[in-house]
């Protein structure tokens, strides 16, 4: 689901609209230095791919409802954060034309908030974690890492669009709601996006291993960490911005929006089976809806790297044979 | 969404709009869809007028009502969750009252979203990507979604054999959580949609590709 025509006020469009198309042109500039006359067809059919992937649909735990991958952290780490982004923009535009999913208004924020920050943000995250780590577990918990940031940080930015088009002052409550319930959201992407590369690194590891990326020279490996920084910073500023504008009101306007809007939104049912914590259960914290909000993106980080490590302990006794992952994880999807 | 929606529905496809330049068909409704996002709450009259030119297109189009109020109901939801959310802060909520605005937000998306839809049934989507690249858009893109939309139809065909495939061995429904299929479903559809691009690279540079599309005088129409 994508932000539709005539939510945003104009300004916003326009202004998100110059932020797009500047991304985009850059990030094809750059593309077709890389990938010369291979471009168009690996992007068409990633693009497809994407377009594809988004329609397997995920049962959710408890609710019949169910939920299906964004791709924008996939696409990166699969293509690289440029190719991600081009691959997001063309689902985007078909979705856009074809389905009417997402406004021809609101196109550039939608490209804003999935292309770059869910593709070329996403990669700055995934970048830096995976070289830290190093290895397959690196690709595999920098991926779900990134990916549960990305959404997050999709959600902080479409509070952020929201907020312009309307006035400031409610500007905190939205955001804090927003992240919360896509902390939730994210944990879905993440568990996802992590076990797509890791049935990717058991059959072709070649993919996703560092030959087939071009060489990053230093300059841009000290700017990847930085994006990688501000990125993390600005998650925590999200989760803690909150905390610091207390309003007296704060509880009560989130608990009446909850009510009132949970059961309209398709996107916000999922929250609340996989949320460790979406109702703030925390007894004592039940007073503070900005600490529960901090501690939900506390627990979703640890709970995120958990799995991821656990997920990447199939790589810790040698590396299994490509037939053993072929049969041992999707026997019939062969 | 479904890839079904993809098949071209028109069957009563001789209508005055089908047979349009495409071009003018798209600049109009950009025109149109800009035009409806960019008049003030409160203009009634210049909404009804909006409203009016659209259900005269969509009589003039042909395309069985149907369709389009299928498709509309299916964002209704979404639209007025987002509608209820911006209403309390925008700018005439204070003389026009809240419900108003929500209201006003959700008609002018109603009628941007049915104008869309009327294009992409009265143009088939490769002549209106052509339409695009002829009006500027860049020729990467352009080509991309070329290559995209030839290769959605055939990732739908596999993906639906790989979900009966599924369901075929499993032996029960899918409630419990088989992440693990699933994803697997994910990733060898990737492998698959990689691999075959890269051997339809491969042919088309046998074929002296060079990274140009080329399109045959009149094919795009």
């Amino acid at each position: 689901m994508h932000i539709p025509d005539a939510v945003l006020d104009p300004k916003v469009a326009i202004a998100t609209g110059l932020i797009a198309s500047g991304g985009l042109a850059y990030g094809l500039r750059t593309l077709r230095d890389q990938l010369r006359d291979r471009t168009t067809v690996l992007m068409g059919s990633m693009a497809a791919f994407v377009f594809a992937a988004q329609m397997v649909n995920f049962p959710l735990v408890v609710l019949p409802a169910s939920g299906h991958l964004l791709g924008g952290v996939l696409a990166a780490v699969l293509l690289g954060p440029w190719a991600g982004s081009a691959v997001i923009a063309a689902v985007l535009l078909v979705q856009c034309f074809l389905f009417g999913d997402g406004g021809l208004t609101a196109l550039g924020a939608n490209f804003v908030n999935m292309g770059l920050i869910g593709s070329v943000l996403g990669y700055a995250i995934y970048a830096p974690i995976r070289r830290a780590i190093g290895g397959h577990p690196g690709i595999l918990i920098g991926a779900m890492t990134a990916a549960w940031f990305s959404v997050i940080l999709s959600s902080g930015a479409f509070a952020v669009e929201l907020a312009a088009s309307g006035d400031w002052s409610r500007f905190p409550d939205v955001l804090g709601w927003m992240t919360l319930v896509h902390a939730a959201i994210g944990l879905g992407e993440a568990l996802i996006t992590g076990m797509v590369v890791r049935f990717i690194l058991l059959t072709r590891p070649d993919l996703l291993e560092d030959n087939r990326q071009p060489a990053i020279s230093t300059g841009s490996r000290w700017g990847q960490v930085a994006l990688g920084g501000l990125a993390v910073s600005m998650a925590v500023a999200i989760f803690l911005g909150p905390m610091a504008s207390s309003q007296p009101d704060g509880l009560e306007f989130v608990g009446g929006e909850k009510v009132k809007f949970l059961p309209s939104e398709d996107l916000a049912q999922p929250p609340r089976i996989t949320a460790p914590l979406p109702d703030y259960e925390f007894p004592g914290l039940s007073r503070s809806r900005s600490a529960a909000t901090a501690l939900a993106g506390l627990v979703g980080t640890l709970v995120v790297f958990g799995v991821g490590l656990a997920l990447a302990r199939t790589f810790a006794g040698g590396k299994p044979s490509p037939a053993q992952g072929w049969e041992g994880i999707a026997p019939d999807a062969i | 969404m479904r890839f079904d929606d993809l098949a071209p529905s028109g069957e009563a496809s001789e209508s005055p709009l089908h047979r349009l330049d495409s071009r003018l068909k798209l600049v109009l409704t950009i025109a149109y869809v800009v035009g409806v996002v960019a008049t003030p709450v409160g203009w009634w009259r210049v909404m009804a007028a909006e409203g009016l030119i659209l259900s005269l297109v969509v009589g003039l189009s042909g395309v069985a009502p149907m369709i389009l109020v299928r498709r509309w109901l299916g964002f209704l939801m979404l639209v007025g969750f987002l509608a209820v959310m911006v209403a309390p802060g925008h700018p005439d909520r204070a003389s026009l009252g809240v419900v108003t605005v929500a209201l006003a937000i959700l008609a002018k998306n109603s009628l941007a979203f049915l104008a869309m839809m009327v294009l992409v049934q009265v143009t088939p989507f490769r002549t209106l990507l052509a339409a695009m690249g002829r009006l500027g858009l860049p020729s990467l893109i352009v080509s991309t979604l070329q290559f995209m939309e030839r290769q959605i139809q055939i990732l739908g065909d596999e993906l639906r054999r790989m979900v009966q495939a599924r369901r075929s061995r499993t032996f029960r429904r899918s409630g419990r959580l088989d992440y693990g299929l699933l994803t697997g479903l994910i990733g060898m559809l990737f492998l698959r949609s990689f691999e075959r691009g890269e051997r339809v690279h491969a042919a088309m540079l046998a074929r002296g590709w060079d990274g140009t599309v080329r399109i045959l005088d009149g094919a795009e129409d």
